[in-house]
């Protein structure tokens, strides 16, 4: 729940949400690159919008050697050309006052005690009354360190009345065995409800408007179910390739990179029931059931209900662009997978014998990520008789880009014969609010220094994720000669389409 | 059809009333797939200065690229010998997106001469895009009688309290149109929506844990205002908020906080920003916040025990009419605290 101590009569109406209290944001892994494109930009942002408390400090934390002014200076390079709004100058000088250097290893004790002397003088100058957000932005091999001398030098406690949060970067481990051990190791350092597991598609305004229209629209929720819902895709698609995350993307893959987590957190929000209220665990708990009623992909039915491939040459947007195997720091040997397909059933009442279709790719034809809801057909009787074939009726929730709903019916066109063709009702954010809407990690930070965890995933909810995920890499790890190849530049491999051919349906065109 | 970059400044191409939809239609028909009309609420805007027809055409198509609508815009001469009504299409584009297309809203402008203002709710009515909200932004004075027919329409009434001239008459008309549409009316004073910038950053003062220790000890507040409503309305709310309560001595005011203690206030109207300045007494500290003509932003000093001379800049709102309006059409709400800041200060409203 978001803090309500030391309420202030003023705020009272002047946001929906509590203005959280002061604290000090303490980013681990400050010289990277999620720094200076998401975290500092969001954080300015908040505070040009006026949403950040005045005292909020943030302090950097990372190995090299640089004064504040010199960290400054590179953020609000970053800033100028990340932010979503343009950097005031006068704004940017008050803003950068608040932001500190840290120089200190991972690994090293003295660093962390340091640093609890440095945050209690902040304290006192600034009035951000011992609250501390810590966030780790390193790479996930050195969390386990990060929350041991955390914990060693009692930087996870907070003093009275104040509190100290973590903020977890994906990849949260990399296995149920890897994400276990960070959950316990986190655990040891800060309790369930002081733990934030990010995962920045829950922050995307149509991420959160996937629950107002489900439950906010009576419309729609009594269809929402196994008798009218004949399937759903869940497509995330991006022209882009591995990009600077060779290293990382060569060992995880698909699968990991983008299915445990992002994927299936979409999967949820769209399948899970209304829950019994609006907070964090209300609202977890209904995404855990569904996750837990996942039909487990074991064995040989890895084969029949996914798809792995990997792009080979082709061209995007006019320009060739190389094989998987011949990016830079990529194995020429990898078999990692770069598009999944899956056909994935919810063994539940609501869902018995609906099929969720996930596909995720790199090196596709354009950026999307949208959950389509595809109904069924009108009864074969009247306009829907042989020979005239008419399009069921499809919901499709634009998460990005171009955010937006739209709803395909059929309609007769205008003429003295009967001819029924699909239209398209269609609802864009940017068309009906010219307002840019803020950025995910606005949203997900002020909710970490509220304390509301709804956005993020709870420990279960990651384990749950991890136990799916982990029966279909198991059975890849035995032999790769299902993997499939596709030309970057087109929608994936020929078997992905008979994946969901086999059911009678095609992928949307997107 | 215009873009935002060329806006129109004719009110448009002339129509019949009758025609106006047929008229609309065809507007649409021309520019093939090339534009979208869209729409969120119906803003019809009332006036009587023929100066402002021009104003308010720029003020809809600023508007309309941030927040879509259907635009009514209403030059009513009362006063004109001869009984007439004409009427004007336009639309405002923008491109949106990645420049891929452009987003239009519709305007339609009438002029309605002489008795035929008191058809003004038959003829504008009849042209609104249905089932979407009305926001009737009303600019000039309020007159009796009110007709009930025109304001049981109203979802939201705007208006700017700041215009007003005499503005206890003013307000104790704007109370009647909510008590004739039963409530249902929304009032919106953008006087009150300039505020939310002054709002937000005595908030973020008292955010600070040493200004917050003061809240329940303030001895004193000076306020310096452009316009005295203006000063008034955020009088009020502090007011409303802190909990205190106006005591009306032999000549002068004063308000008593729940613990009783007197509260002294003044209120300084002084060209410039819309508040200037807002400063609080307490026996061991002074709290303000203080914004230079032409700066956006408030410049907020704490000093008080243990911490002195604590600078925070924090931006001081919207200012331009347009951006005013966007912002309360983009807050929505039903304004209860305008409602709760202005009883508490309407005795003192002359």
């Amino acid at each position: 729940m978001p803090d309500t101590k030391e309420v202030n009569p003023l705020r009272e109406g002047l946001s929906s949400r509590a203005m959280p209290q002061p604290c000090a944001v303490v980013i681990f892994g400050a010289t990277g690159d999620l720094t200076h494109r998401k975290l500092v930009p969001a954080l300015y942002n908040l505070a040009a919008d006026g949403a950040l408390p005045p005292a909020v400090s943030v302090v950097g934390f990372a190995r090299r050697d640089k004064s504040d002014e010199v960290f400054r200076k590179e953020l609000e390079e970053a800033a100028r050309k990340f932010s979503r709004q343009p950097i005031n100058d006068q704004m940017w000088v008050g803003f950068a006052s608040s932001i500190f250097y840290h120089r200190s290893e991972f690994d090293v004790l003295e660093g962390y005690e340091s640093l609890a002397k440095r945050l209690d003088e902040l304290d006192a100058q600034r009035g951000t009354r011992g609250n501390r957000l810590y966030y780790l932005s390193a790479g996930p091999d050195q969390f386990p360190v990060i929350l041991e001398n955390l914990r060693k030098s009692d930087l996870n406690r907070a003093q009275p009345g104040s509190w100290a949060r973590v903020i977890v970067e994906k990849p949260f481990g990399s296995d149920l065995p890897s994400a276990q051990r960070l959950n316990e190791l986190v655990k040891e350092a800060f309790s369930e409800k002081d733990t934030f597991r990010i995962d920045h598609y829950l922050g995307k305004e149509t991420a959160q408007n996937m629950m107002v229209m489900r439950f906010a629209n009576a419309i729609f929720e009594q269809l929402w179910n196994a008798r009218y819902i004949d399937h759903f895709q869940i497509t995330a698609s991006e022209p882009l390739g591995v990009e600077g995350r060779a290293g990382y993307y060569d060992k995880a893959g698909a699968l990991r990179d983008m299915v445990q987590n992002h994927l299936l957190q979409l999967l949820c929000l769209t399948a899970m029931e209304p829950p019994a209220g609006l907070d964090a665990d209300a609202v977890r708990d209904e995404k855990v059931k569904v996750l837990k009623s996942l039909r487990p992909i074991t064995g040989d039915d890895v084969r029949k209900h996914v798809v792995r491939a990997q792009y080979g040459a082709g061209t995007i947007n006019g320009k060739r662009v190389p094989a998987y195997r011949d990016e830079q720091n990529i194995n020429p040997e990898s078999v990692t997978e770069t598009h999944v397909a899956l056909h994935i059933n919810i063994d539940n009442w609501r869902w018995a014998g609906v099929p969720f279709f996930v596909r995720v790719g790199k090196r596709l034809p354009k950026a999307s990520t949208e959950i389509a809801i595809q109904f069924k057909a009108a009864p074969p009787v009247l306009f829907n008789v042989e020979g005239q074939t008419i399009d069921s009726n499809a919901l499709v929730i634009r998460i990005q880009p171009d955010e937006g709903v739209a709803l395909r019916m059929s309609a007769k066109m205008p003429g003295s014969s009967l001819r029924i063709e699909p239209v398209k009702m269609d609802f864009h954010y940017g068309t009906s609010f010219g307002k840019a809407t803020p950025e995910a990690y606005e949203r997900l930070l002020l909710d970490a220094m509220g304390g509301d965890a709804t956005l993020f995933a709870r420990r279960d909810e990651v384990e749950e994720a991890w136990t799916f995920v982990d029966a279909i890499r198991a059975e890849w790890d035995k032999n790769s000669d299902d993997l499939a190849l596709y030309a970057a530049g087109t929608w994936g491999p020929t078997e992905a389409d008979e994946l969901i051919k086999r059911y009678g349906a095609t992928w949307r065109r997107l | 059809m215009s873009t935002t970059a060329q806006a129109t400044i004719e009110p448009g191409l002339p129509v019949e009333i009758g025609r106006i939809d047929k008229e609309l239609g065809k507007l649409w028909e021309e520019t093939g797939d090339t534009k979208t009309r869209a729409s969120l609420i119906n803003l019809a805007i009332y006036t009587e200065s023929a100066e402002s027809v021009l104003a308010n055409t720029n003020l809809i198509s600023q508007i309309a690229s941030q927040y879509a609508c259907r635009a009514l815009l209403i030059f009513a001469k009362p006063n004109a010998p001869q009984e007439e009504a004409k009427a004007w299409i336009s639309a405002h584009c923008h491109l949106a997106g990645k420049g891929e297309r452009q987003i239009c809203s519709e305007q339609i402008t009438f002029e309605l001469d002489g008795d035929m203002v008191s058809a003004l709710p038959n003829i504008v009515f009849s042209h609104l895009d249905s089932d979407l909200p009305l926001y009737f932004w009303w600019q000039g004075n309020f007159r009796e009688p009110l007709d009930k027919k025109l304001w049981g329409w109203v979802d939201r009434l705007i208006y700017d309290s700041a215009d007003w001239a005499a503005p206890a008459e003013q307000f104790s008309l704007v109370q009647k149109i909510r008590t004739l549409t039963e409530i249902r009316t929304i009032l919106c004073d953008l006087n009150w929506t300039r505020l939310i910038g002054a709002r937000f950053a005595l908030a973020q003062l008292f955010d600070h844990s040493c200004a917050l220790a003061r809240v329940n000890k303030i001895e004193r507040v000076s306020i310096s205002c452009a316009k005295r409503t203006t000063g008034l309305l955020l009088l009020g709310w502090l007011a409303a908020q802190l909990g205190w309560k106006l005591q009306s001595l032999t000549g002068s005011e004063r308000f008593l906080s729940p613990a009783g203690a007197p509260v002294d206030f003044e209120i300084q109207v002084i060209d410039g920003p819309t508040i200037g300045r807002c400063a609080f007494e307490c026996t061991d500290s002074t709290l303000e916040i203080a914004r230079q003509p032409g700066s956006e932003y408030f410049h907020a000093r704490i000093d008080c025990e243990g911490i002195s001379d604590t600078m925070m800049l924090v931006p001081a709102g919207k200012s331009e009419t347009s951006e005013i309006l966007v912002s309360e059409l983009s807050r929505g709400g039903k304004h209860p605290l305008y409602r709760k800041a202005l009883a508490v200060v309407e005795p003192l409203i002359k």
